[in-house]
Order: structure tokens, then sequence, then C-alpha cells
């Protein structure tokens, strides 16, 4: 609306984000819990998740917060797209969520089970059946290493 | 992931900024999204709609930042001085970088006087700036830390000045100083400095767009900082626009991009019919450009230069019409059958004259010929196993990771995408990546009884071969006896007896695959290996039918060679009859002139041979065409029309849609090939042929599948470069080769046609060429090298060289392998240790909740010392 603030239909308007699976966690990763509106202050704060990183080895400051866009910040926004109930692991049924989005009824459910079960064997560690955010962590730098080969 | 790359964006102009970020959530890579180019148009639009609503914002920002200033003067006073101190007190520490500082205060500040900080802070940084280009323009550089510390209390003092005023002040003087000071002649020393200064300032720039900056100041930044690149890059002799080679080599990868043709379909179908369906389109592709090269040889170097140069039309008998065909050599079925004005053209063998230079430019049209038939073969020869190698050693490096899943569960969208249509695209990909994956898995965790399936698959060889045993019996059995029809003259027998070849040719070719199929049902191979094997039973099979082709031809060569030498017995006889009726008439006329296309000629068997690969090509194309056509569009028509109104389900019972036949396609396209090579030494325009054959079937095959096929069932992944695909052509090359040299090597050429007539072998050409375009020495050093005695040993050396080669490249293999599972099993153990330690801590924590339990005293004492140990961290921090 015209009071410098943000809902969600103001996002939901965007094409990318409507025909985006995940645009629903998107939109809500701007808005902390229980609000319906994010101004520009907010706006900008998820945003600075998607600053590219930069190599600021001389001002390695162990005083200084990490900054917004470093890797495991980002990691943990992605993490935080997957993990529905918040409560820092992605159960199966979450990533069975996630899948129904991405692929729709193209897969049968039995199939999509086996997907998700394969996945958290994959990336599980500690053997709780659920992918906490070090393990997230894992996976997403294995993938940076790959894509950086 | 969106933000899985960095991102070029200094090419993008600084005042697109606030839309850009805001268009950072959907980005992956730019140059990755071939898919999404037809989205960019609607994106574009959105980044304008996105700037207003931006621009509306920033305003509505800015004004209540000015009413706040106005209200709460004293207010704004308090977190700055606040901030100061503290800052202060960390300089003192010899710590707090500017741009900790910054962060930190950007954390604290929550009210809108922060816009007024920060623009202070801005002015300090360009003062910090100002003040260093100051340094290198001239004097010895003090430490960076008393600099800052200088920039900061000279904005203590002057913190209730209007900044914007005193920016520009400072920028004036700034210039005067420049101006003042401009490097005429620099000392070693000062370059040294400027260059450290150059590369810092492009340093800054690069790392610019990280920094939470307001963007006013980013942009006053940048602004200042190119213009101090370009004025002393300049002066250290480096190049200037740099900014314009950048975009140049941007449009310049997305120009290579977009010209990869068919791209964007191949990739469509990809998405929707899985990479074994692309993977015969890339194949097609693949061959559509070796064609190019064919073409392009045979058209540039006989073609053309024998339609510019050399005789024309109608100037010798060749080139001429004979007077019988005269009459209808333009009718349109004579012409599609490539007779008439078509076979005595350029088309054709026979036509080419066999004068040594021709045109002004004394081209070596015979030789010109001779080279280019072998230099095509030789090139083919040369790409497929280049390509071979190439695609060998892309397999090595493998793509086993352990966490194939969840790469593609968090990681396969593409936040780009911007087009409902593409999104379809993508969701169709990846779920049919997905399919494939789990069909991977499937396949690899299937341990049925191992015998049973032995027993099967020996079964089913045994049943193929004896199908194959069959069908080459039979296609021997019809050549007989053609050949024994033939010899008692065609026209006593039937119309059975006539095209039994033919027909029982085409049978074979249709019901023997189905069969294969069948059987290969029995296997319960992975669908990759299955299709591996399809392909190479069918090949078997088709291999039959060569051979057929080759024998008929044979047949026909020897035939027309015997009608050869009668007519030139006959041709003597004629001249005779002509000489000595001239002769009769009138003994002192000049000698008589013949029309061309009254002298009687040979049959020029070479022409035959390529009118039969032409005739060949042209009805191999159009049974695909219309079989498509048919086959595909047809029945897809009527399941879908006819499915309103008919008893059962047609799309989902019976009929159904056609799946793609990838292997069918395939060794269609690779026989194809095969007869290309074969006949174009004969008719060098099959290559020109082929590419336009190529280049409607990709059209036409990309739109059939798109629009009448079905998916597979069981789609699986191929890998984009099949060596499968290229055994087999190589195999095809090898054989299509054999009959093409063993006809120029043995059999002479016709008399009185194409380039060659004349000699008594088409080889001879080379001799001719060396013995006089070259000096004598020449000559002697190519017989003396041409001497068994030093061919032989030479062959002997290659062979050495090839095993060895061989020997090490399967070393390097072995050892490959090896550190391969060297690297699993260390994975494998770490995962096991890290999840052992995972248990023990579990397991420990368990233990101190239930002793904190027992005691909440001790849990006390736990939190202070805990306290005090983050306190002593904390310290130890800051030293």
């Amino acid at each position: 609306g015209e009071n410098g603030t943000l809902s969600r239909e103001d996002f939901q308007r965007i094409p990318e984000l409507a025909i985006n699976p995940l645009g629903d966690r998107i939109i809500n990763a701007f808005f902390p819990e229980g609000e319906d509106q994010v101004n520009f202050r907010g706006f900008m704060r998820t945003l600075a998740h998607f600053r590219p990183i930069e190599d600021n080895e001389k001002n390695k400051d162990p005083t200084a917060s990490e900054p917004l866009n470093s890797r495991s910040n980002k990691l943990l926004f992605a993490f935080k797209l997957y993990d529905l109930d918040r409560d820092n692991k992605i159960s199966r049924d979450e990533l069975l969520q996630v899948l129904r989005m991405m692929v729709g009824v193209n897969i049968s459910d039995e199939q999509l089970g086996s997907i998700a079960d394969r996945t958290i064997q994959e990336a599980d560690q500690n053997g709780d059946n659920s992918i906490s955010f070090n393990e997230f962590i894992k996976v997403g730098n294995l993938y940076f290493v790959y894509l950086e080969t | 992931m969106y933000f899985q790359r960095n991102f070029r964006w200094q090419e993008i102009p600084l005042h697109l900024y606030p839309v850009l970020y805001f268009f950072f959530v959907f980005t992956a890579d730019e140059e990755d999204t071939v898919i999404d180019s037809d989205g960019r148009q609607e994106r574009a639009k959105d980044k304008e709609r996105k700037k207003e609503r931006d621009r509306k914002r920033r305003r509505n920002v800015a004004r209540r930042a000015s009413s706040a200033r106005k209200e709460g003067k004293e207010l704004e006073d308090r977190p700055e001085r606040e901030e100061r101190r503290g800052r202060k007190k960390r300089d003192k520490e010899g710590k707090g970088k500017g741009k900790g500082g910054e962060d930190e205060r950007q954390e604290e500040v929550k009210n809108d006087t922060v816009a007024k900080i920060q623009k202070n802070f801005s002015n300090e940084n360009t003062r910090k700036l100002e003040q260093k280009e100051m340094e290198v323009v001239g004097e010895e550089d003090g430490d960076t830390e008393g600099k800052r510390k200088n920039g900061r209390s000279k904005k203590d003092e002057k913190k209730e000045d209007k900044e914007k005023h005193e920016s520009s002040e400072e920028e004036e003087d700034e210039e005067e100083k420049e101006g003042e000071e401009k490097p005429d002649v620099l000392s070693p020393e000062e370059l040294e400095k400027l260059k450290e200064e150059v590369d810092e300032r492009k340093k800054l720039i690069s790392t610019l767009r990280g920094k939470p900056w307001p963007m006013r100041k980013k942009l006053l930044t940048l602004r200042e900082s190119h213009e101090f690149v370009e004025k002393y890059e300049g002066a250290l002799g480096k190049g200037k626009s740099r900014k314009l080679t950048v975009i140049c080599y941007r449009d310049f990868e997305n120009f290579k991009t977009a010209c990869v043709p068919w791209e964007m379909k191949i990739k469509e179908i990809e998405s929707h019919f899985g990479s074994s369906v692309a993977s015969y389109f890339i194949f097609l592709r693949w061959m559509y450009g070796i064609n190019m090269i064919l073409f392009g040889l045979t058209f540039g170097l006989v073609m053309v230069p024998e339609a510019l140069m050399g005789r024309p039309y109608g100037s010798m008998p060749r080139k001429t019409v004979p007077r019988a065909d005269e009459a209808n050599a333009m009718d349109f079925a004579v012409l599609w059958d490539f007779g008439g004005y078509a076979q005595y053209s350029v088309l054709f063998y026979g036509y080419y004259n066999s004068q040594r230079a021709i045109g002004w430019l004394k081209f070596r049209m015979p030789l010109s010929y001779f080279l280019v038939g072998v230099g095509t073969v030789a090139y083919s020869y040369m790409v497929v196993i280049r390509t071979m190698a190439r695609n060998a050693n892309e397999d090595g490096g493998g793509d086993n990771n352990s966490f194939n899943f969840s790469w593609k569960m968090f990681t396969s969208w593409d936040y780009l995408i911007g087009n409902p249509e593409t999104a379809d695209n993508k969701f169709a990909s990846i779920t049919t990546s997905f399919k494939e994956a789990i069909l991977e898995e499937q396949e690899s965790r299937k341990d049925d009884n191992i015998h049973l399936t032995r027993f099967l698959r020996v079964l089913a060889n045994f049943l193929v071969l004896c199908c194959l045993a069959g069908s080459g019996y039979l296609i021997y059995f019809v050549v007989r006896r053609s050949q024994k029809f033939a010899l008692e003259g065609l026209e006593s027998h039937s119309w059975w007896e006539r095209n039994e070849v033919n027909m029982v040719m085409s049978l074979l070719g249709m019901f023997c695959p189905m069969l294969f199929d069948v059987i290969s049902a029995l296997e319960n191979y992975h669908p990759r290996i299955a299709l591996q094997w399809q392909l190479g039973r069918i090949f078997a099979l088709f291999l039959g039918n060569l051979y057929t082709f080759i024998i008929a031809l044979m047949d026909e060569i020897n035939l027309k060679r015997e009608e050869e030498e009668v007519l030139k017995l006959n041709m003597t006889i004629w001249e005779a009859s002509l000489y000595n009726g001239t002769l009769g008439a009138n003994s002192t006329a000049p000698p008589i002139t013949v029309h061309p296309a009254d002298i009687p000629r040979g049959p020029c068997w070479e022409t035959m041979v390529g009118q039969e690969f032409v005739r060949l090509i042209v009805s191999d194309t159009m049974t695909t065409y219309i079989t498509l056509l048919i086959g595909d569009f047809l029945r897809a028509v009527l399941v879908r029309f006819l499915n309103y109104c008919w008893c059962w389900d047609l799309e989902a019972g019976f009929p159904s849609y056609s799946e793609f036949d990838v292997s069918g396609n395939v060794l269609g396209l690779i026989f194809n090939q095969g007869m290309i090579w074969m006949g174009a030494f004969y008719a060098p325009c099959l290559p020109a042929l082929n590419v336009l054959r190529l280049h409607v079937s990709m059209y036409l095959q990309c739109w059939a599948v798109m629009c009448c096929n079905v998916p597979q069932e069981r789609v699986f992944k191929a890998s984009g470069s099949n060596n499968f695909y290229m055994a087999m052509l190589l195999v095809i090359l090898f054989l299509s080769t054999l009959p093409a040299i063993y006809t120029i090597v043995t059999i002479p050429p016709s008399f009185d046609c194409g380039p060659f007539s004349g000699k008594s072998r088409m080889f001879d050409v080379i001799q001719e060429t060396l013995e006089s375009d070259f000096p004598a020495w020449f000559g002697k050093v190519f017989s003396y090298a041409s001497n068994p005695g030093l061919v032989l040993p030479f062959l002997l050396l290659m062979v050495l060289a090839i095993y060895y080669l061989q020997s090490t490249s399967k070393s390097y293999k072995q050892a490959n392998l090896e550190l391969k599972k060297k690297l699993q099993t260390q994975n494998e153990e770490n995962k096991k240790k890290t999840k052992m330690a995972a248990q023990k801590a579990a397991m420990d924590l368990e233990e101190a909740q239930n002793a904190r339990s027992e005691s909440p005293r001790q849990q006390r004492n736990n939190n202070a010392s805990q306290q005090s140990y983050r306190g002593e961290k904390n310290t130890v921090a800051f030293i």
C-alpha cells in the first residue's frame, strides 16, 4: 500500500515469485514472525542476504558481527526456506512438501517419499532422520565447491 | 541457489542498483539460463514497474527522514555521540576498521537519524579517498591507521557544517591539487606507488557493491575511482577502455551461446523427454556440422570451379544430353529420378572434364577432385576419432557425488525464470531429472537372482543370434535368386520375383527390431545398456541391407563395363564409317563437325553409381518424413480427436501416442551418413543433399517430438556425448570407405567421362601431378619414400607407438580408478567418524542434563564459569 510498507500481496505480484515453487517461502522470509507488513529497513535487511560474498580477508574483525551476506548466513537463509516449522531441522515431511511444490503430481507419492528418504540419508550424519543446519551447511558447501570446479 | 555465483555488476549502470538488488532474489547466473531468454522481455518491463515503486518508497523514506530531523535535533545528537565515543575507544585499541564500525553502527542505530549519520560518514570516507589520492601524487605516506584517525578527527571538528557544501569544496580542492601536481615525469618509486594505488582502486571497485554504504556514496566513490583508474592507467601505459572490453567480452560470450544452433529447441526437448531423446538431437546437430564441412569442401573445390571455369554445357559429349533423351530431359519425372539434365550437370562424376588445368587460375581439376574425395573421408575419420577421444576424457571425470538427491532437491530451481512457459519447462525438467535419478537408484540397487538373469541373458542373445543368422541367410538366398533372375532377363518374371529383394529387406527391417525389443525385455538390463544392445543388434541387421546394396551395385558395374567394351569397339566402327562417308562425298572438305549430342558414348558406370546413391538418399528421406507424418502426426491426431467418440480410452489404451524411437532414428542417421560417405566420390552433390535433409529433419523432428510424442515410461539419463553412437559411426565409416576405395583402386575409370577419363586408374592423377608440376628431385624422393623397404619399418614403428600409448593410457586409467576408490573410502570413514562423534556428544549432553537436574546449584556454577569464560574470550578477542 501507500503506507511505506509492503504486504504479502505486493510480493506475490512479482511474476518470478508467483511462479516459483518456493515463492511463498521466500516471501515468508521477508516477514518477521507474526507480522504481515515489512518496511523498507526490513526489506533491505532480507535482501542483504543476496549480496555477493566479498573476500574481505584484510578486515577479518573478530569483534564485528558476521555480515549478512557471508556464506553461512546465506546458507542459513536458504535453510530457513525449507524449514517450514522453524525447529531448526528439515524433517521428512517438510522435504515432501517442498518436493510436491517442485514436481507437482507427476511423480507418485511413494517415489516422492523415497526421494525424501534418500535425501535425508545422504545428508544426515547423526542419525536423527532430519537435516540439521550443520548438515545442510555441509551439503551447501560441497555444492559451492562443485560449482567452482 | 540464487546466490551461488559472483555476479558481474560493474557493467551495470549504478542508478539501477536498487532495482537490481531486488532481483538478487531470483538470481542464478544470467548466462546459465538458456531456457529463459524469452522471459527477458517481461522482466525488463517488470524492472520498470519496480523502479517506479522503489522510487516512491524512497521518496517516502526521505520525507520522513527530513521531518524527523527537524523535530528531534537533540535526539539525534545523543546516539551520534555515543557512537563516536565507542569508536574512539576502539581506535585507541588499535582496532575498529572503518567497515566494522559501520556495520555495528548500522545495527545499533535504529531510528531515522541514520540517514544523516551515514551522510556524514560518506563524506568522511570520500575524504579518506581524496587524501589517499593526494598522497599518491606526492609525498611520503603515513600508515593507514593514522590517516583514518586524521580523517575522523577532522570530521569531528566539522560535524556542524553543512555536509554537501563541504564535500563540494573538498572536491574542488582536490581537483586543484591534481591540476598542480599532475605527474609529467615520474620517478620509478612514484610509478610503483601509483601502480599500487591503481590496483587498490580496482579492488575497491570490484568490492564496492558488497559494501554496506548508502547508494549515493557508492555512486560517488565508484565514479571517482573509475576516473582515477582511467586517468592513471593511461599514464602507466595500460589499456584504457577496460569497461568497453568487459562489455564487449560479455556480449561476445552471449553471442557465442546464442550462436549454438538449435540449443533452445534441444533444451526444451530435453526438459520434457529426458536426456536420451536429447542425445539423439545433439548427435543430429553434430552430424549436421560435419556435413556442412563436407559440403563446403565439395562445393567450393569441385562443383563451383567446374561450373565457373570448366567448359560450358553442350561443348562436348559428356556435357550434353544425348539426342535420344533430349525430348523428355526436362520432364519432372526424369529430373526427379536424377536423369536428363540433372545427370549431365556438375552434380555427377560424368560431367567433369579430364583437362588437366582449367580457367585462368590453372585450377588442377582432376587432382582437386581426387584430393577432395580422399579428403572428405580422411576428415571424417579424424573428426569421429577426435570426438570419441574427447568424450572418453569427459567420461573419465565421473560425477558420483554423495549428495545427488540433496543437490537436486535444494538447488534445481532457477530463480531467474519469470516466464510461465519457461517455468513449465523447468518443472518438467526437474521432474524428468528426478525420474532419471530414481531410475538410476533403482537400477543400482537391483539385486535379484543373478543366475536367473544370466540364464535369461544368454537365452536372449542366443535367440537374437538365431534371428540374425536366419535373416542373413534369407538375404543371401534372395540376392542369389535375384542375380539368377537378372541373368535370365527381368521381363519373364512376375512382379514379386522382380522386387523380392527390396520387399524382403523392408519386411526384415520392420519386424526384426520389434522382435529384438521383445527379446530384450527378457534381459532385464538398465535401459541405457538395453538401448545399446538394441542398437547393436539392429545395426547387425542393417549390415545385411548394406551388403545386398553393394552386391547389386557391383553386379551393375560389371554389366556396364561389359557394355563399355562392346561400345568401344562400336565407336571405332562408327568413326571409321563417319570418316569414310565424308571421305566418299568430298575429300577436301574441312573436318566435319558432329553435334556432341549425336556422338555415341559409353555408359559411364561412375555416374550410374552416383545416381543410385542419390536416389537412395532421396527415397530414404521421403520415407522417413512420410512415416513421421503418418506414424506420429496422424496417429496423434486420430487418437486425440477420435477419443471423444470411441468405445475405449484411446489415449491411455491401445494405440496411445507414440514414443520417440531413439534407436531407430539414430541408426537411420548413421546409415544415411554411410551412404553419403560411399557415394560422395561419384556424386559431389550428395553432401549438399544431406545438409538439406538434416536441416529439414531437425525442424520436422523437433516439431513432431514436441507435438505428437509422449515421453518414455522409463526416462533414463544418457550422457550428452554419446560414444556409443560414435563407435557405430566409425564402424559404418570404415565399412563404407571399403567399397569406395575398392572401386577407386581396382576398377579402371570410364574412357569418355569424368575427370579421370583416359587414365588406366584414378589415382594416376597423383603421379601425373608429381611428374609435371613438381621438380624432378621431389618425384625421386617420393618414389624412394614409397619404397616398401621404407614403408614397412615405418608401419612397424607406428604400431609400436600405438601399443605403447595404449598401455600407458590403461595404466593411467587404473591409477585414476584407485585414487577414486581411495577418496570414496575416506569419505565414508569421515562420515562414520562424525556420526560417532555426534552420538557421543549426544550421550554426553544427556548425562550432563541428568547431572544438572540433580544439582541445580552446580548448574548455576556452571553458568557462572561459562560467563567468565565468555568474558575471557571477549577480552581475548579485543586484544
